[in-house]
């Protein structure tokens, strides 16, 4: 994956850049409006991470400059801002997503691969992870070729589970990943940890191998090594 | 008590008064000229009666006429006190008896001595007075006729600007930001009443917007540091060498860290409902979206093994999306989080109300501080914003929210009074 971070906030673009740069990713970052110019007129990304607010400019112009040439990149915004108007405004003009900060790196990673999926024209409906395949038509769980009946949450669980694979994910960013932010029972965790268990035990049964792991008090990291 | 009234009322009894102390003090007067007036006729006849019998030595032929009596009675030698006192008259046409003046007086004619009597009768003088009594009533009946609608139309004339000023006191609030506009008027003091009061509501109006916006930028400046801050305890998660004890602290630091983000949003949040940001309303399967919203709450249900029950009728509304499923989700969420394992949830839905009941404490929850911002129970660790939030958005659409606790049940209730 071939990703840009276009960000004025240098502590959050260098956190999503190490966040991103692994397993032949390349993830190049830039802190304001106008190299961010320069380098979408000279290079072409699986995925745009947008800053709305820059320094002398708007990320919402970088993305019009984008649909104007009609390059085909994938863009998720990133905004301080969380009023609807921008959001709509942000997809009106072709961006395929939008995230308000402060986000969780699972949750950007998650979306960023969800756009890059969409985009690519090898019509690559299916996740492989070992021995576990996801059917993103289908909605469906196989492993070693065998269905597995997963509930719709525990679904969205392992999809996200294997867009953030090897990484340690926060309890809170399952959480709100799977009920969305506005939700305030971030108090009681027990819950994830019997979806967690309920998950693991499906895929264990059906013969694949144990890959959620707890992180101590942080969260769960899936990896088979 | 209304100013006018209170005015009305003293003005009216003084005039009243003032009436009734003259009217007495006619009546005394010209009782007294009246009286005055009938004594000197009875002196006058006495004195006709000595002339009478000094030239004549005898008494004089008695004549009757309406309103006046003489009568000689012979009576044995004493001495009669001569005097005037009040009497009765009989009217012999009338037949009544009238109110009169008597003089008694007495005249030797040869050896015998004759008491005089003669009575007038006062009646014309009644009469008189009577007249004057009505005159008066008549006046006072007319002047408070008069007052009355001078009053009814003129003060309230007058008074219309005061009122129309206090409407719009009544009316004003904060969170619109209409403030109070100039009222036509040519009296001083109202002018100078709506001109304060116009200051005073557009002051308010700039502290309430400054003190606002100063939250929101705050709020606002704020998350990016707090991504951040996120970003940086994510990467720092990622570490192979982290210990036990290390991971322990990162993952205390960071529950608070996105305890400090929810709290945030939610103000920036409830600050954006008030300032009726979050329009583009549309038309809602209630009944549908209460249903989907439970069967997302499933897993979580079960986990606490709660049963839920639902009594849901068909109902369409007319609201924002997001607002609606940030109603829904506290709303459910709390009949979860503060509901005991193994406990009960029933959800209603009619075509007036929906209402989240739930198991839980055996003790009521306080009805006053419920609503308020950052009240909590001592066992949530929420931001304490969620119920905030649900009143903020009801209040935007004009639904009240109440809350009620019977038979051992926690009820929250929206009722949709539109």
């Amino acid at each position: 994956m071939k990703i840009l971070v276009v960000e004025d906030e240098a502590g959050l673009r260098d956190s999503i850049r190490d966040y991103f740069a692994e397993g032949g990713n390349v993830c190049e970052t830039v802190g304001d409006y106008a190299s961010a110019l320069q380098k979408i007129n000279m290079y072409r990304y699986d995925c745009i991470l947008l800053d709305i607010t820059l320094p002398n400019g708007s990320g919402l112009d970088i993305l019009e400059a984008l649909k104007a040439n009609h390059h085909p990149d994938g863009v998720l915004i990133i905004s301080a801002k969380n009023s609807l108007d921008d959001r709509l405004q942000g997809l009106d003009l072709g961006a395929d997503d939008y995230l308000t900060k402060p986000f969780h790196l699972s949750e950007l990673k998650a979306r960023v691969m969800a756009i890059v999926r969409r985009k690519s024209f090898n019509g690559n409906r299916e996740i492989v992870f070992n021995e576990i395949t996801v059917d993103l038509l289908a909605k469906q769980v196989l492993v070693s070729g065998m269905p597995v009946k997963l509930t719709k949450k525990e679904y969205a669980l392992l999809l996200y589970f294997i867009a953030n694979k090897s990484k340690v994910i926060s309890k809170n960013a399952i959480a709100e990943h799977l009920w969305g932010d506005e939700i305030d029972i971030s108090d009681n965790f027990d819950f994830i940890y019997s979806h967690i268990k309920n998950l693991r035990k499906k895929l264990i049964d059906a013969g694949s191998g144990d890959y959620i792991q707890s992180a101590y008090g942080m969260g769960y990291k899936f990896t088979d090594h | 008590m209304k100013l006018l009234d209170r005015y009305n009322r003293v003005s009216l009894l003084a005039t009243i008064s003032m009436i009734v102390i003259a009217g007495i003090v006619y009546y005394f007067t010209i009782s007294l000229i009246l009286t005055n007036q009938v004594d000197k006729d009875l002196l006058v006849e006495e004195n006709e009666i000595f002339d009478y019998v000094g030239l004549n030595h005898r008494l004089p032929q008695v004549f009757k006429s309406d309103d006046l009596k003489i009568r000689f009675t012979a009576i044995p030698d004493s001495t009669i006190v001569r005097r005037i006192a009040d009497s009765h008259f009989y009217d012999d046409q009338e037949h009544e008896d009238e109110a009169a003046r008597m003089l008694t007086s007495s005249v030797r004619v040869g050896a015998q001595l004759y008491r005089i009597n003669i009575t007038e009768s006062k009646v014309e003088t009644d009469d008189l007075i009577r007249m004057i009594f009505l005159i008066t009533l008549g006046l006072i009946f007319v002047l408070l006729v008069v007052l009355l609608l001078i009053n009814r139309t003129l003060m309230r004339k007058l008074w219309e600007p005061f009122y129309e000023t206090l409407k719009q006191i009544k009316l004003f609030n904060v969170a619109d930001r209409n403030g109070i506009c100039q009222v036509d008027t040519r009296i001083d003091e109202f002018q100078d009443l709506n001109r304060e009061v116009t200051a005073m509501s557009q002051r308010v109006l700039h502290d309430y917007q400054s003190l606002k916006s100063f939250t929101e930028n705050a709020s606002h400046e704020l998350m990016t540091p707090l991504a951040v801050i996120i970003s940086k305890l994510e990467t720092l998660m990622q570490d192979n060498d982290i210990t036990e004890r290390q991971g322990a602290l990162i993952g205390e630091a960071y529950q608070t860290v996105d305890r400090l983000k929810k709290l945030n949003r939610s103000m920036l949040l409830l600050s954006r409902i008030e300032n009726k940001l979050m329009h583009d309303a549309e038309d809602i399967d209630l009944q549908d979206t209460v249903r989907k919203k439970i069967i997302e709450f499933q897993e979580l249900l079960a986990d606490k093994h709660i049963v839920i029950r639902e009594e849901l009728e068909p109902h369409h509304i007319k609201l924002n999306r997001d607002l609606l499923n940030i109603m829904l989700n506290n709303l459910l969420g709390n009949a979860i989080q503060h509901n005991r394992p193994g406990g009960r949830i029933v959800v209603q839905l009619t075509g007036q109300q929906l209402s989240f009941c739930n198991t839980g404490t055996a003790v009521s929850l306080n009805q006053q501080t419920i609503f308020q911002r950052f009240h909590k129970s001592p066992e949530s660790e929420g931001t304490g914003l969620g119920l905030t939030l649900v009143k903020q958005i009801c209040d935007n659409y004009g639904f009240a929210l109440s809350y009620a606790f019977n038979d051992q049940l926690h009820c929250f209730t929206v009722v949709f009074v539109n």
